[in-house]
């Protein structure tokens, strides 16, 4: 089941908002389509990242995937333990999974994203 | 017909045997070992080295291909480079060989042109003779360029040549400059445990490459835990009892046990009598040679790296063959357009003909096609996933104009794609082709198709 306390991206990532932080990472959908995650080229902390672009690639022994950002801001901290174990991504891709925190600078860019019922709809329109 | 020589590296040995074979009476002079750079102190020690660096890294991944190891594995740099000495030994023997079965005259000395006829020739032990000859060639190479900024000591500051011959497994090493030379260090030493840091000038890694093979490589970089800084210069460096440090433009200190200097190379025309026999050299240093090879005097030839092309020992032997049949009095012209070249980092690298960017410079029209090693099934079985090949052909003919591979085995890969593009077929001829299973080279069939966006084993784009 996908969390009901975080908003979700068209391309299968998702943020978790408290204050103007937002913590982003990948959906359960997209861990499953990837398969066995095998890298996470992390980003940098400090740098920007803009809405709908890419923040940082997976590699997966299926694909090299772009992970899109849900948001824009400022990358604050980053999950350096997926530098070692990528795999946590596909174990618990919602928690200890997370891949980055952004400042985030448009609050209302939440709005634009989908809430748990209708993210699940999507996804069933979109693997039919 | 007489020809003398100047310098036994790929350049100038695989000459002599070619004249030899065309019935020439030919004497070749080499200061230092018969090989050369390449086979002394470039491609083959290298590639020598990573066998064992390879094998190290199999070795450590061994839980995941289902081997248990009972105990540790421990490289031992002394012994890694007694075996590369060996290889390299089996190597010169060989090459000794053939020219005795040739009948090619070997002087161990120095060579110095007197005239454009004549060469001094300064042996070890100090004795002098002068060879006469009807045509010279020079195929005297290049070495490791020091510019003062790095007081090499052999010690600490060092070239690839001394990194070859170390005998300790430094615990740091800040490698200046991400050319070939560069990127193969850092994958070797890091592999042995060394925390490396490179240094490049210029804003990506191994820069006359396709775009897209330096950034998957600063990616394979980034998962070795090689640290990388691009676009920045080092501006000063300092033995001190910690360490060399190294002072970059923006303020920056690094700290290692050693420095690795691999910024360039400087071409060997110095003191080799150029100005005795009139020879006209270009503004680095290189011999001017036209496309038979010969220097502005007649009878003179030149090859190899110290005509100032492209830094290849296959490009040394492929001019040395030019320059021997034009002296025997064949037709020979030397074509730049189809030159494989490989880069044995970890994974491989491999280009041939046109990259990207040079594609859109020169105006043509072109597609690419992309294909992931991570989609081969043969990849999956060797545990080697990371990289991809990628194709690029002319819209009109759908001719390949290039060809870049990172992954396993790369630098034998490149080698259809080297064909077809020689041979003038398009991507559709490999597509259409028939590819064993399972095989890596499947990966260059569905490039291909993805040329015209038809990969079987690809995801919908």
């Amino acid at each position: 089941m996908n969390p009901e306390d975080i908003r979700y991206h068209k391309e299968h990532t998702w943020v978790k908002v408290s204050g103007r932080k937002g913590t982003i990472g990948i959906t359960d959908y997209a861990q499953d389509a990837l398969g066995d995650i095998v890298y996470v080229d992390l980003p940098e902390v400090d740098t920007t990242v803009e809405a709908n672009s890419e923040i940082t690639e997976i590699e997966s022994t299926k694909a090299t995937s772009s992970v899109i950002s849900p948001v824009s801001g400022r990358i604050i901290e980053i999950n350096e333990e997926l530098s070692e174990s990528p795999e946590i991504i596909n174990e618990d891709p919602y928690v200890k999974g997370w891949i980055a925190v952004i400042e985030m600078e448009n609050h209302s860019e939440i709005d634009d994203l989908m809430d748990a019922s209708e993210y699940e709809k999507y996804v069933e329109e979109e693997s039919k | 017909m007489r020809i003398s020589i100047l310098g036994a590296g790929p350049g100038g040995y695989v000459a002599a045997l070619k004249a030899a074979q065309l019935g020439a009476s030919v004497s070749i002079i080499e200061d230092s070992e018969v090989g050369g750079t390449c086979l002394n102190r470039g491609c083959i020690p290298t590639k020598t080295i990573i066998a064992s660096t390879d094998l190290l890294s199999k070795i450590k991944d061994c839980n995941a291909f289902g081997l248990e190891l009972n105990g540790n594995v421990i490289p031992d740099l002394v012994k890694i480079i007694e075996r590369k000495n060996k290889v390299v030994g089996t190597l010169v023997k060989g090459i000794r060989g053939l020219f005795k079965n040739r009948n090619i005259t070997l002087k161990e000395g120095r060579g110095v042109l007197k005239s454009p006829r004549e060469i001094e020739v300064t042996s070890k032990d100090g004795s002098r003779e002068t060879l006469g000859s009807d045509t010279v060639i020079i195929a005297t190479g290049s070495r490791p360029a020091h510019i003062p900024l790095f007081p090499f000591d052999g010690k600490n500051i060092i070239s690839s040549t001394e990194a070859l011959e170390l005998r300790d497994i430094p615990k740091s090493l800040i490698i200046v400059g991400a050319g070939v030379i560069g990127c193969e260090f850092a994958c070797i030493f890091r592999e042995l445990g060394t925390e490396v840091t490179i240094v490049e000038m210029l804003p990506r890694v191994v820069a006359t490459e396709d775009m897209e093979i330096s950034e998957q490589l600063e990616r394979e970089l980034k998962k070795k835990k090689i640290r990388l800084f691009t676009n920045i210069r080092v501006e000063k460096v300092e033995i001190k009892e910690d360490g060399v440090h190294a002072f970059l433009a923006d303020g920056k200190e690094l700290v290692a046990e050693k420095i690795l200097v691999s910024i360039g190379r400087a071409f060997n025309s110095d003191n080799i009598g150029l100005e005795n026999a009139g020879i006209t050299k270009g503004s680095r240093g290189e011999i001017i040679v036209n496309n038979k090879m010969e220097t502005n005097i007649p009878g003179i030839y030149a090859v190899g790296d110290v005509t100032g092309g492209l830094l290849l020992a296959h490009m040394a032997s492929a001019e040395g063959l030019v320059a021997a049949r034009n002296i025997m009095g064949e037709e020979a012209s030397i074509d730049y357009t189809v030159v494989s070249a490989a880069i044995f980092t970890s994974p491989e690298i491999a280009s041939v003909g046109l990259r990207e960017h040079q594609a859109e410079e020169k105006g043509i029209q072109y597609r690419t096609g992309h294909f992931q090693f991570r989609s081969l099934g043969k990849a999956h079985a060797m545990g080697e996933i990371s990289g991809f090949i990628k194709i690029i052909s002319e819209v009109s003919s759908d001719r390949i104009i290039g060809a870049h591979i990172i992954g396993p085995h790369a630098s034998d890969l490149i080698h259809e794609a080297a064909l077809a593009m020689k041979a003038g077929l398009t991507a559709g001829d490999i597509a259409g082709m028939i590819h064993a299973h399972p095989t890596l080279a499947e990966g260059i069939k569905e490039a291909a198709e993805d040329v015209h966006g038809e990969a079987i084993h690809a995801l919908r784009r």
